[in-house]
């Protein structure tokens, strides 16, 4: 178990460093990205030109240059943004963490809640109306573009309608938790729903088919044999051998967002978070920022992937071994 | 300038280019509480029962760098208004009086010598930097110098004529300016000598480029640490990713009611992040005060019937065009640039911007109202000395003639979604044409420097200029002359590459003229835009107007036109 | 990357195909497992709606020409800013600007109802809504399907190899797709399309610009083979270990010859089933990618595009963003609930997801 889970960290590693590298040399590869012409202003002269590049150490080669931004990155932790001088890269991603995670933490309880609900009540009503309902709504929410929903949420939350029934609703942002807890969940309510629309369809399908599949199984026949009532059956023995996939799926879905992957949300509802660093930080083709926010996320993901993997390593010895 | 988000507005205004400087004026839309009734040109008095209350502000994003001796961008130069002062200032005030030059740091504008080569300054008594230090002569010393220490973006351009400036920007370490400003601590004077003549100088030293530092400021970029402040509010904290919060400066007394005004919020705040839609939502439910973006177009119809006493709309000396690559094919070829400028229907561009009340089309490079702009157009149906109509059929014979139908042509613009929808447009014309169209939106972030760089064989792009002060030469002798044309560099202002030696010379001619005749220059100046029209390198395209949205609750709305809104003088209560 | 004890208990093997000399033999008795499938998958009554809906949709698309010349007599592509229009009896301007107020603001015409006049409506460049809608879909399937096929044909690849010869060749490929699935699509798409703008790929024959389609078909693509691939290597990896294929082996089978016939078989299905869900899921990428200005470039128009451009008039004219949205949900809609009956269908154990 132990040369397994060393074996994952060598890996997790190994990926971390050749997405920094893959990241760094197609920032580098993209034309027009010179900073230093941003930085020193419109219509700068050349000797102004020359002098910003020295200083931001553009004029050296590649490898320095990488080497040089890993170090000020891991070693000396003082990278500095190329657009906004003198912030810092790291404080602006920790600033941001607590954004992300209020938005996506809040999103999980709620798809989880529901995307369970309904994937345990498709099972339960296969064959009657209920379940193609449930079926297509799950399918909906996964079908509709995030973003397109986020907007459309807006129109009506804070525009067309915000004069009568969502007067409630507060100004887009974000409110600390610390700051205002009623204010922060209000702020957070429709980012959520929105986020959560988009994943319990894909929770609610993915249970219900592996549901589908337990209760078909031989161990299940025979409970009911006994004569154990339906519904002791779906929920202590079907569900809990079906959590386990969604579980490993969860990890997976959870860790990539925590990293970012909801940036598209973030920008919609104006929220602050790691995500929309991540976006602006494209935007502006901030180099520093974009290694930072891509290596916080990517560590995620290789983060959620070896807990996963250990999991079911613990839980299996033939995987330890594949 | 470029556009509104990267340009430094710098106004300066010549006694002829105010009386030549019309049209247009100051907003024709009621304002809801009106402004203080004063005389045009002269600021109205302050009234204190609107004093107070805090006044927030919106923004895509933030602008860059605090230090006023390296932004360079609109967003926060209307900002710095409220808090740096430089020796001389344009005046606060509303209307065509804001081109004015007015003594601000410096007692009284200053006394020129007999060649033109020394102005002379005597520093005001009494002003206090917000640390509660009086600003001296030797801060104003030390503020020249750290212009070229920080690697300010106009050293080379606007202060490279002081003595010993040509040598502090190729040698910092070895920068000495004390030759080129003399200071005298027992007189408080101040002598800037030059190497050579120069009208602009007034207007230059009034922008916040030339803002005085306290001495012993950072000798970089500042970045995001607020330095002391002269004007009435100073920077309380800022976070690019949040907010800017201003609060008043407890050290300020007002010197100079036409200078630098008292202000009437308590606070001011700039919050970033929020899409445009979002914001102008804000501003429409009272969450917001102001958005600093233009609003989306499909807003705009909103924002002119249901708000329109909160809408302000006021002209701009500016003009969007299309720049054409004349060292690469097609464009290469005089008559294709011709029978481009032909063939645009600029009333298409004006919708696509906003309508007919938002922009107005134009032919020539100077825009309607300019020093030195003459009614004028080569490349209307028709002819005349307006813009009437598209003439797609002579346009078809030019290019027949030049022989390059076929080839293909890339027009880059900026991603956002105006300048896409023009382009888009502009593709679809040249499809019509005959080209093989195709259009590259990139990142506004890049995309000015990109197009500049010749490595990046841009063939067509879209872009805009602002005026940096209201002087023709900020317009031809920038955009067009064979100095600003620099191979393989991003900053090669002369997009269209255009370097014709003729009309180079009339142009030195016309800035010589502007030393002792300015009238005289301003018709050379008319006569270099026809000369520069008819090679057309470009494709004027119209002049835009500027909408200011604003909340229910803000009052005195006053529209400088050299720096926009003054944002201080707003009430909120 | 490792198997979870889902894939390990994935697919019960089927065995060969009958087309050995021992299936003849036995008569045919046993349907084959695709015959099989089909049949399930006609007698179910959502995957059956599913599929006319996806049909209905497919010739839609395909009949957009038609659409855009005999019904609506409109150039879908070419800008009419200036245009006119008639509606009820009287001519208009396409991009009517606001008379009220300050007049300011330019507004495209809103729905008609009449097919030969705007029937959606006009774009904020003057174009027949109803018309581009048509044409974006037939690039939004396109790419969509282009970039499903490329992801299982890739992924099956690699599941394939990385399964079968494990070790060293496992190691490596397992690391790729690590690096492939932490990598942020957005980044990608990004820097390649900036990096494609000014001179294009070239890859034999092949020319691609930054405008090709063949560019989200490629990124997209190339994003999702981790989410084929892992569960492929873990089927693999269980197979590898049944008797049949330690049998094949044991009679002296060449590597590529076990592969083709024994493995690919067992696989198959499985990549089938992904195969719907990974077009809809290409489809929602595509337009998310629109957003950021990557992929089909104006005046050729996607689903996504068209989103894209109608959030830009969600305040004045709603139908645009809402007619190209409802497209993309209705036919991701189709494909999973297609997508979920094949499933059924072919192996109701499938375990799609959940894999390491």
């Amino acid at each position: 178990m132990l040369r397994f889970a060393l074996r994952r960290t060598a890996s997790a590693v190994l990926v971390l460093f050749s997405i920094s590298v893959l990241v760094f040399l197609i920032f580098f590869a993209t034309p027009g990205v010179d900073p230093a012409a941003r930085i020193a202003g419109r219509n700068a002269d050349q000797a102004t030109l020359r002098a910003v590049q020295h200083e931001f150490g553009l004029d050296q080669p590649l490898p320095v240059r990488y080497a040089l931004m890993m170090k000020h990155l891991f070693v000396d932790r003082d990278l500095t943004s190329f657009v906004n001088r003198g912030v810092r890269v790291i404080p602006q991603i920790t600033q941001a963490v607590p954004v992300t995670l209020s938005l996506v933490v809040g999103a999980a309880v709620i798809w989880m809640v529901v995307g369970i609900a309904m994937g345990t009540g498709a099972a339960a009503w296969r064959g009657r109306a209920a379940d193609p309902v449930i079926v297509v709504l799950g399918v909906l929410g996964v079908s509709i573009p995030v973003y397109w929903l986020g907007e459309v949420v807006n129109l009506l939350t804070q525009s067309r309608l915000h004069d009568g029934v969502f007067s409630w609703v507060p100004p887009l942002g974000y409110v600390g938790l610390t700051t205002d807890p009623v204010q922060w969940a209000l702020h957070l309510l429709f980012p959520w729903l929105t986020l959560a629309a988009l994943y319990a369809g894909i929770y609610a399908r993915v249970l219900r088919s592996e549901m589908l599949g337990a209760l078909d199984e031989d161990y299940v026949r025979t409970a009911r044999a006994k004569g154990v009532s339906e519904r002791r059956i779906l929920l202590k023995h079907a569900l809990r051998c079906s959590l386990i996939p969604v579980v490993s799926l969860f990890g997976l879905d959870f860790g990539a967002l925590v990293g970012g992957s909801a940036l598209l949300t973030e920008v919609v509802f104006g929220l602050p978070g790691v995500g929309r660093l991540t976006y602006t930080a494209l935007q502006n083709l901030d180099l520093p920022v974009i290694l930072g926010t891509v290596l916080y996320a990517a560590f995620f993901v290789v983060l959620a992937n070896a807990v996963v993997d250990l999991g079911y390593a613990a839980l299996d010895p033939r995987v330890r071994r594949a | 300038m470029l556009s509104r988000r990267l340009s430094a507005l710098t106004a300066v205004a010549v006694l002829a280019v105010a009386a030549t400087a019309c049209s247009g004026g100051s907003d024709p839309t009621p304002a809801p509480s009106g402004s203080g009734a004063a005389a045009p040109g002269v600021a109205a008095a302050y009234q204190p029962q609107h004093a107070g209350g805090d006044l927030h502000l919106l923004a895509k994003s933030a602008g860059g760098s605090l230090d006023p001796k390296v932004n360079y961008t609109l967003q926060y130069w209307q900002l710095f208004q409220a808090m740096y002062d430089g020796l001389l200032a344009f005046k606060k005030v509303d209307g065509d009086a804001s081109f004015t030059v007015v003594p601000d740091l410096a007692e009284a504008l200053p006394t020129v010598s007999a060649d033109g080569l020394s102005y002379t300054f005597t520093l005001r008594k009494g002003v206090k930097f917000s640390t509660g230090a009086e600003v001296t002569v030797d801060d104003v010393a030390a503020s020249f110098k750290r212009i070229f220490e920080v690697d300010s973006p106009t050293a080379g351009t606007f202060y490279n004529g002081i003595v010993g400036a040509a040598n502090c920007l190729t040698d910092k370490a070895t920068c000495d300016l004390s030759q080129g400003v003399v200071v005298d601590p027992a007189t408080n004077e101040i002598v800037i000598h030059l190497v050579a003549p120069d009208p602009e100088l007034s207007y230059k030293l009034a922008v916040p480029h030339a803002a005085i530092n306290l001495a012993g400021s950072p000798t970089s970029d500042a970045g995001n640490v607020p330095i002391p402040t002269t004007g009435p509010y100073m920077v309380a904290s800022y976070d690019p990713n949040t907010a800017l919060k201003m609060v008043r400066n407890p050290a300020f007394a007002e010197w100079s009611h036409d200078a630098q005004p008292k202000g009437y919020p308590d606070t001011i705040s700039e919050t970033f992040g929020l899409t445009v839609e979002a914001a102008v939502t804000a501003v429409q439910n009272g969450q917001a005060d102001w958005i600093f973006d233009p609003p989306p177009a499909d807003r705009l119809n909103e924002i002119g019937t249901k708000y329109a006493a909160q809408a302000h709309v006021n002209p701009l000396t500016a003009f969007w065009y299309l720049a054409m690559n004349t060292h690469l094919a097609p464009f290469d070829n005089v008559k294709v640039r011709q029978a481009l400028n032909l063939a645009v229907d600029r009333d298409a561009a004006v919708k696509l911007y906003g309508g007919t009340q938002l922009a107005q089309p134009v032919c020539t490079v100077l825009p309607p109202g300019f020093p030195g702009h003459v009614d004028d157009c080569q490349y209307t149906k028709g002819g005349g000395t307006t813009w009437k109509a598209p003439d797609l059929a002579k346009a078809k014979a030019l290019i027949a003639e030049s022989g390059t139908a076929g080839m293909e042509v890339g027009i880059t613009t900026t991603d956002d979604e105006v300048n896409k929808a023009i382009g888009e447009y502009v593709q679809s014309l040249l499809t019509e044409l005959g080209y093989k169209a195709t259009l590259k939106p990139i990142s506004g972030n890049i995309q000015f420097t990109y197009i500049q760089n010749t490595n990046n064989d841009v063939q067509l792009s879209l872009t805009s200029w602002y005026q940096d002060y209201p002087a023709a030469s900020d317009f031809l002798n920038v955009l067009l002359s064979c100095a600003s044309y620099t191979p393989g560099s991003d900053s090669s202002i002369n997009i269209s590459g255009f370097c014709d030696k003729d009309v180079d010379a009339q142009m030195q001619t016309a800035l010589t003229t502007e030393q002792t005749d300015p009238d005289k220059a301003n018709t050379q100046w008319a006569a270099v835009d026809k000369a520069v029209m008819t090679q057309a390198p470009l494709v004027p395209l119209f002049t835009p107007k500027l909408i200011d949205f604003t909340s229910k609750r803000v009052g005195n709305y006053q529209f400088s036109r050299q720096f926009y809104m003054l944002v201080i003088q707003l009430w909120v209560k | 990357m490792s198997a979870s004890p889902a894939d390990v208990a994935a697919l019960p093997p089927r065995g060969s195909a009958p087309s050995t000399p021992a299936a003849r033999r036995a008569g045919t008795a046993a349907e084959g497992p695709w015959r099989r499938a089909a049949g399930q998958l006609v007698r179910n009554k959502g995957a059956l709606a599913s599929a006319v809906v996806l049909l209905v949709v497919l010739v839609a698309c395909l009949l957009a020409p038609v659409y855009a010349r005999s019904i609506a007599h409109t150039d879908p592509f070419t800008s009419n800013v200036s245009g006119t229009t008639v509606v009820d009896g009287r001519t208009v301007p396409v991009l009517a600007p606001s008379t009220t107020g300050l007049g300011l603001g330019v507004t495209p015409i809103g729905p008609t109802g009449d097919p030969a006049h705007y029937l959606l409506g006009a774009d904020n460049q003057g174009r027949d809504v109803m018309a581009r809608l048509l044409y974006g879909g037939r690039n939004s399937l396109l790419i969509g399907t282009g970039a499903a096929l490329t992801t299982c044909l890739l992924a099956g690849l690699v599941g394939v190899l990385a399964g079968y010869f494990g070790g060293v060749v496992d190691g490596v490929l397992a690391r790729v797709l690590d690096v492939l699935w932490a990598f942020p699509v957005y980044l990608l798409a990004i820097s390649l399309s900036v990096v494609l703008l000014t001179s294009g790929l070239h890859l034999g024959p092949v020319h691609i610009g930054a405008g090709s389609r063949w560019l989200p078909v490629l990124i997209i693509g190339l994003v999702y083979v981790p989410y084929v691939a892992r569960p492929l290597r873990g089927q693999v990896l269980a197979l590898r270990e049944k008797e049949f294929v330690a049998a094949a082996i044991g009679v002296g089978c060449s590597d590529w010859r076990i592969m083709r016939r024994d493995v690919l078989p067992n696989v198959l299905p499985t990549l089938v089933v992904f195969l719907p869900l990974m077009v809809a899921l290409a489809m929602l990428t595509e337009s998310a990618l629109s957003f950021l200005s990557v992929g089909v470039q104006p005046p050729q128009a996607s689903w996504g595009t068209i989103i894209n451009d109608g959030l830009g008039l969600l305040y004045t004219r709603p139908a645009v963003t809402l007619g190209a949205g409802v497209a993309v949900a209705v036919t991701a809609a189709a494909l999973n609930l297609l997508g979920d009956g094949v499933r059924e269908a072919l192996d109701p154990r499938a375990r799609l997801r959940g894999a390491a």
